[in-house]
């Protein structure tokens, strides 16, 4: 009971603790998912700013005024001209739109090699120092459009990160690029959307990561981490688990300026798994304490249930035992029965033909003693009584031959078109010559011909016997009824005779061998008639049955298989 | 304004209307003339079916499509007292016509004849001006007096596409070729002078030339 109680107690704990270790993972695959759509919907909005500053920059790059400047030898009217053009990009803007995502923080052309041209001065292209502006500038100028950031301090130890978009202005002239036009915006990564809680953005660049989030030395940390995947992994982008703050988190990177000129750019998003892990220990709490309460719950209820279920169990046991002993008695009784078939079979067998030559012997010298002469008449009564024993036994013997070569499937009939009316009236005329026949009217009612198909010698038994059980049963002065008629496919023979009906418990043993009806115990016979026309009947693809036995008659019905025209002898129609 | 009275259709032919002006502008008494061909870059444009130019660039070079060449005699000759207004128009969405040649000093209206806004404007150096948008109806016709010469580049800022030029000639004596570079400038002062073609803004041909009073000369450029 004990180790029962041990190893259902292992199995549960076990059970339980994979499931929660499944639950743990499924709860950080959906965080992980989680994040990864929180990233989706910043790149989404990162997408969406892209393409509205890229058409605010396509839309400046076509202005006629710039264009003029670049081309028509008016330089000095540039950054002029441009101070009109991008007036509405540079000022603050709406003051509902996110804080400053459109909004331009300076400009700088390029010409048509990609080196700046610098402003005349004032602020109104933004501020920039030398070395930040140097940055600005390309090798060369692609078609394409260039996503570049830069470091720019915007005050005494502060720096920030700026989003350049520098597009190609392409005379409408000569069709060729005769210079850029480079704008700064505020990065979507650093405040350009709200960030959500707990999440902190930001960009790396030239091996440092840029955070306002984060503190200095937090920032110098992820940044070295950052830079060293980036070294061995997939420098598209991928993720980290790190540290932050004593706390574990998740860093997902990501290039942010593909295809550019400018330096490598990563955004970086940092999301904090302290709620998973709270979330993760408390499911393995709660799992564990209902683990337990589960467990503790199963014993007892499996104690009380044990007790109440043990009796019935016990008394099931002790009757089960009984059952077996009782099965193994009916099976070594059936084996019995089985064997003692068996032998029945053989001993017909072999009996009938042992017994035959002696019963032939035995007739023979009682018919030799009733020749002499000076017997006392009581005792050739004896004897005669005794020749007449010996055609009885004979008969039997000749049945249980018959019988052992139908229960051994030796016996196959050769069927073909019989006559069955010249059967009825050969066993009627039979009947009549018999020399004790007692007085008894017989009604017929068949045709003249009535063809079945069978074999000769075997139908003519069935029909005998049937004939003589008909006046054998029947009461002095009864009557026997024969019919025989075709009915679809069969062909029926009714036998039925008067006299006292067959007890109802005794039907249904009366085609069983060596059964002898009760009514007739004063009766010659040895239980073997009907049971040999049964088998008679059924190997002829035929039955036999009593179809009645009461007051007024007892009738037995013979079905045979209407014979097959083609195997009518002609002689047997006439 | 005058001169539309009077030539309404011929104001649509410069190489006319420039013969005309210069004729007008000729004082009595001279009598040289030089007749010529420049040899102009070949073409591969259709043909013009309204016979006007259009600016276009080949190679960085504004020049006009199909080519023409503006044919001056460069040299001191005497102010001219009084200069003809001329127009350049607004219409559909092009400069008429696209290329002018003016003398110094010349003031040209631009008339907007579209249903839209234009804004006109130059930052060449040798004319800076903004007309700002202005629609058809706009009284008085805006207008610029060139006072230098050089090539003006004319845009619109409404309509990036749209290009005309101005060439501010120092001298009262030229005139716009044909398409096949044939040209006559008529009533021309003797003396020693040069003469330059204009065929892009980056190409001016000349060749020296003595004029004797009451002669032909015939100058091939180049």
């Amino acid at each position: 009971m004990m180790v029962m109680v041990l190893l259902v107690s292992a199995i549960t704990g076990l059970g339980l603790y994979l499931a929660q270790r499944n639950l743990a993972a499924t709860v950080e695959n959906h965080l992980q998912r989680e994040f990864q759509s929180r990233l989706e919907a910043l790149r989404g909005v990162q997408e969406v700013r892209d393409a509205a500053l890229t058409e605010i920059c396509r839309t400046l790059v076509r202005k006629p005024r710039i264009h003029a400047a670049l081309e028509d030898n008016a330089l000095d009217l540039l950054y002029p001209t441009a101070k009109d053009e991008l007036r509405d990009v540079m000022s603050p803007g709406d003051p509902q739109s996110p804080k400053g995502a459109l909004q331009g923080l300076f400009y700088r052309f390029l010409d048509h090699r990609g080196a700046v041209i610098s402003p005349p001065g004032g602020p109104d292209a933004g501020e920039l120092r030398a070395e930040e502006e140097a940055q600005l500038g390309l090798r060369g100028l692609p078609r394409e459009q260039q996503l570049g950031y830069l470091l720019r301090k915007t005050g005494k130890a502060r720096e920030e990160i700026t989003e350049v978009i520098a597009m190609t202005i392409i005379s409408t002239d000569t069709d060729g690029a005769i210079a850029a036009l480079a704008i700064g915006f505020k990065p979507v990564e650093l405040g350009g959307v709200p960030a959500e809680q707990g999440i902190r953005n930001g960009i790396w660049l030239n091996g440092r990561l840029h955070s306002p989030a984060l503190a200095e030395p937090a920032q110098a940390v992820l940044g070295n981490e950052v830079t060293r995947a980036l070294a061995t992994a997939d420098r598209a982008g991928g993720r980290i688990a790190i540290e932050v703050e004593g706390a574990p988190h998740l860093l997902f990177y990501r290039q942010i300026n593909p295809d550019s000129l400018y330096p490598r750019a990563y955004g970086v998003s940092i999301f904090p798994l302290t709620d998973l892990l709270a979330r993760q220990r408390q499911l393995r709490w709660r799992a564990f304490g209902a683990s337990a309460l589960m467990l503790f719950g199963g014993l007892a209820a499996s104690q009380f249930f044990s007790r109440r279920l043990s009796m019935p169990v016990e008394r099931l046991a002790v009757d089960s035992e009984e059952n077996r002993l009782q099965r193994a008695r009916a099976e070594a009784a059936l084996e019995l029965t089985n064997e003692g078939l068996q032998r029945a079979i053989r001993f017909s067998a072999d009996a009938s033909h042992q017994l035959k030559t002696p019963v032939t012997v035995l007739r023979a010298g009682l018919e030799e003693l009733l020749t002499r002469e000076n017997l006392a008449p009581e005792v050739r009564d004896e004897i005669s009584e005794l020749v007449h024993q010996t055609f009885r036994l004979a008969s039997v013997i000749e049945d249980l031959l018959l019988l052992s070569r139908a229960d051994a499937g030796r016996l196959q009939l050769n069927l073909s078109a019989v006559n069955l009316s010249q059967l009825i009236e050969a066993g009627l005329d039979d009947l009549g010559a018999l020399p004790d026949a007692p007085i008894l009217a017989v009604e017929t009612n068949f045709p003249a011909t009535l063809h079945i198909a069978g074999e000769k010698r075997y139908s003519a038994i069935i029909v005998q016997n049937l004939l003589e059980n008909a006046r054998k049963y029947n009461r002095p002065g009864g009557r026997i009824r024969v019919t025989a008629r075709e009915e679809g496919r069969s062909v029926l023979l009714t036998v039925a005779n008067t006299g006292r009906p067959i007890p109802t418990a005794v039907q249904e043993h009366i085609f069983e061998r060596f059964h002898r009806g009760s009514v007739g115990e004063n009766v010659p016979g040895h239980g073997l008639g009907l049971n040999l026309a049964r088998e008679l009947a059924r190997l002829h693809g035929g039955d036999l049955r009593m179809v009645r036995s009461d007051a007024a008659w007892t009738e037995f019905e013979a079905r045979f298989c209407v014979a097959a025209p083609t195997s009518i002898p002609a002689s047997s129609i006439a | 304004m005058a001169a539309k009275l009077l030539f309404p259709m011929k104001f649509r032919h410069p190489l006319t209307f420039l013969l005309l002006a210069a004729a007008l502008a000729e004082h009595a008494g001279a009598q040289a003339v030089i007749e010529g061909r420049v040899e102009l870059p070949k073409t591969h444009s259709a043909p013009v079916m309204i016979k006007r130019y259009e600016i276009v660039t080949k190679g960085g070079a504004l020049a006009p499509n199909p080519p023409v060449a503006v044919v001056y005699l460069e040299g001191l000759f005497p102010q001219t007292s009084s200069l003809p207004v001329q127009q350049i128009l607004q219409t559909n969405f092009a400069f008429v016509p696209a290329l002018l040649a003016v003398q110094v000093g010349a003031k040209v209206e631009f008339p907007n004849l579209d249903n839209t806004f234009h804004n006109i404007f130059s930052f060449s150096p040798s004319k800076r001006f903004d007309l700002g948008r202005y629609r058809p109806d706009e009284k008085p016709v805006p207008s610029q007096v060139f006072d230098k010469p050089g090539l003006v580049t004319l845009r619109c800022d409404i309509h990036e596409h749209m290009r005309g030029l101005i060439l501010v000639l120092d001298t009262p004596h030229f005139v716009i070729s044909d398409t096949d570079g044939q040209f006559s400038l008529t009533n021309l002062p003797p003396g020693h002078y040069t003469l330059k073609a204009w065929i892009s803004s980056k190409t001016t041909l000349e060749v020296p030339v003595e004029l004797r009073t009451n002669t032909t000369l015939h100058v091939n450029i180049p």
